[in-house]
């Protein structure tokens, strides 16, 4: 699990048939530093994470595969939405 | 899943059973920079990804990597190291200053 900022939404038409009418988010991933990844990738969200949120993000497909069936090729999912990240020594991170 | 823009296709002439009448991408990953620019750059390490929804070269496609990419195939034992889950019509981005400033300090 990771915390990923919500930078944005993606739609698709063709997908995995599993897949439908889910909500595809696209997640920067967030560093011990504050500061992200380069590659962005897309977490699949059923709480109804906002633009801008902090999520925590599983990369363990099970959830998933309890949700839409033994088939589908879902993995990174959005298992919570954060309100505030306590790091000793730094500032308070909270949640846009 | 990551983002990627396929590059190209694969034919194989001898291969295991099950990427028969299926096809293999060959896939660059996108970085953050070059989505938000949307000038069709990647600057990923490309990779292969076995594809049945017939994305075509140019479009980007959304892949899963790992395990559950050979999910698909359940209940059979594929070897699918990554498979393209969907292929992106659109994508909504905040703006860059926006995002830069939201970031967790």
């Amino acid at each position: 699990m990771y915390l990923a900022r919500i930078d944005g939404a993606l739609v698709a038409a063709a997908k995995h048939e599993t897949l439908q009418g889910c909500r595809f988010l696209i997640a920067q991933r967030i560093e011990a530093d504050g500061s992200v990844g380069a590659e962005p990738v897309v977490a699949i969200d059923w709480m109804g994470a906002a633009n801008g949120s902090t999520v925590l993000v599983s990369t363990d497909g099970d959830i998933a595969r309890q949700r839409f069936g033994n088939t589908t090729p879902a993995r990174l999912v959005v298992v919570g939405i954060v309100d505030r990240v306590q790091m000793p020594g730094t500032a308070e991170a909270v949640s846009a | 899943m990551r983002l990627g823009i396929v590059r190209g296709h694969v034919t194989l002439n001898l291969s295991v059973d099950a990427y028969r009448g299926r096809t293999l991408l060959i896939v660059e990953p996108v970085t953050m920079e070059n989505l938000a620019a949307g000038n069709g750059l990647g600057g990923g390490k490309a990779l292969v990804v076995l594809d049945e929804l017939g994305a075509a070269k140019g479009q980007m496609v959304a892949f899963t990597e790992g395990r559950e990419a050979a999910n698909p195939f359940w209940p059979q034992a594929v070897s699918v190291d990554a498979y393209c889950a969907l292929i992106v019509d659109s994508i909504h981005l905040k703006p860059l200053r926006n995002r830069e400033a939201e970031v967790p300090k």
